[in-house]
């Protein structure tokens, strides 16, 4: 049963992938500067990789509309994390996205699964033009597919909504002649590791978590970062840590984006300190 | 476990630590390399000159961004532009054109349009050899433009 609504899901996310290189073939890139779409985000909206950013995904602008599909994998001692997505931008001003992520579960044997849904609005601002760089808020609505491993950790529910309030800004000639890119987020959130293991537990509920990033462009097309996520701890029987992450991104061109990362996520589900790789391709429209 | 955990945090301090150092001593040795100006980075009045006509070529090629310029006296904006640019590369020029939001006042430009003249200026600025830290200056100092450029539109 799980089974079959799984591939169903895959089918959905495939169509929407081969929809956006179809299209493709009849746009071009959108007019916004190399690497200002940043890249895909785990839970589908554009950003670093832990944490979506203020920047809309592709480099649609002002009169453009940009696709995205992304791919990424992340390994860890213990865990394996698949995540395909999409994203749709509407004229620089609104993002919406669909991710869906697969946990497995290496050593403890199954595999949990969620689907993400976003919408990001920009605010105001622009990451290079703007004194106070873009601003951007948005939800992101996670449902488990099968909730029935986070319900017995002690998690309250099977589906949550985050909000987030996210600022970027690029700064200019700022260290070593090279361009730095700075990201902060804050997000209120009831989701334990994410969501994958449900929302809310016997220690808490929803709360406000900081989020950020500092990246240097080594090259214009290519650059590298840390990124840190504050993180929840509801369920008494799953202590859970902040998430962080060194990375490069590498841009192609406008299209297509390759990111590599080292993860350290602490401890997940009761097996402590999982670190590990990550994988994400991008394609942009 | 719990010595584990500290052990991995002394690390992680370290680490953070030797990296902050690091940062502090590249900053400082890039300090010292731009105590020259940017104008003198980027090669001088003959590279700006040559980055403004390259640039020129670009636009020319672009029908859309060039049917801005029908009623331009195209040498006569060369030569504002270059001097613009030496100017806010704190060159020897003092730039007495027009302010940047009445030069573009109602001429209906996009942030399309916008971004891609920065890409020809970079471009321009790759083709005439000026270096990526210079580059990177020059298209910090004048992207607060921006918001002249578009506030008549």
């Amino acid at each position: 049963m799980r089974n079959t609504g799984s591939s169903k899901r895959r089918a959905i996310v495939a169509a929407t992938a081969l929809g956006a290189l179809l299209a493709a073939t009849a746009s071009m890139a959108g007019s916004r500067i190399l690497g200002t779409g940043a890249v895909s985000a785990i839970e589908g909206a554009a950003g670093g990789g832990l944490s979506p950013w203020a920047v809309l995904s592709s480099t649609a602008s002002d009169d453009e509309i940009g696709v995205t599909a992304a791919a990424t994998r992340a390994w860890v001692d213990d865990y394996q994390l698949t995540v395909t997505g999409a994203n749709v931008n509407l004229h620089d001003r609104m993002e919406f996205s669909i991710a869906r992520q697969t946990f497995e579960l290496s050593t403890l044997g199954g595999e949990l699964e969620q689907d993400i849904y976003g919408a990001k609005v920009r605010l105001f601002g622009d990451v290079l033009y703007h004194p106070l760089g873009v601003w951007s808020a948005g939800v992101m609505h996670k449902r488990l597919v099968d909730g029935t491993v986070p319900t017995a950790l002690g998690a309250d529910d099977v589906n949550g909504t985050d909000a987030y309030l996210s600022a970027s800004k690029l700064l200019f000639n700022a260290f070593l002649g090279r361009n730095v890119l700075l990201n902060g987020t804050l997000r209120n959130t009831s989701a334990n590791q994410g969501g994958l293991l449900g929302f809310g537990g016997d220690q808490g509920g929803h709360a406000w978590m900081a989020e950020g990033s500092v990246g240097v462009f080594v090259t214009p097309s290519w650059v590298v970062g840390t990124e840190y996520r504050q993180k929840p701890d509801n369920l008494s029987v799953a202590d859970e840590e902040d998430w962080q992450s060194v990375y490069s991104a590498y841009f192609f061109n406008k299209h297509v984006s390759l990111t590599g990362a080292w993860l350290d996520l602490g401890d997940i589900a009761g097996l402590p300190s999982q670190r590990g790789g990550y994988l994400s391709l991008q394609a942009a429209f | 476990m719990r010595l584990h955990h500290s052990l991995q945090s002394i690390s992680r301090g370290t680490l953070v630590a030797g990296a902050l150092v690091g940062v502090l001593a590249l900053a400082g040795c890039a300090q010292h390399a731009q105590q020259a100006t940017l104008y003198e980075r980027m090669g001088g009045q003959p590279t700006i000159d040559a980055v403004v006509e390259n640039l020129l070529y670009r636009i020319a090629d672009d029908e859309e961004i060039v049917s801005y310029f029908a009623n331009s006296n195209i040498d006569l904006f060369a030569a504002s532009l270059a001097t613009q640019l030496c100017d806010v590369a704190d060159g020897p020029c003092q730039y007495d054109g027009p302010p940047m939001d009445r030069a573009h006042q109602t001429m209906g430009i996009t942030d399309a349009h916008f971004n891609r003249v920065v890409e020809y200026l970079d471009a321009a600025m790759i083709e005439e050899n000026v270096p990526l830290a210079a580059r990177n200056d020059m298209l910090g100092r004048l992207a607060p433009m921006y918001d002249d450029v578009m506030r008549l539109q």
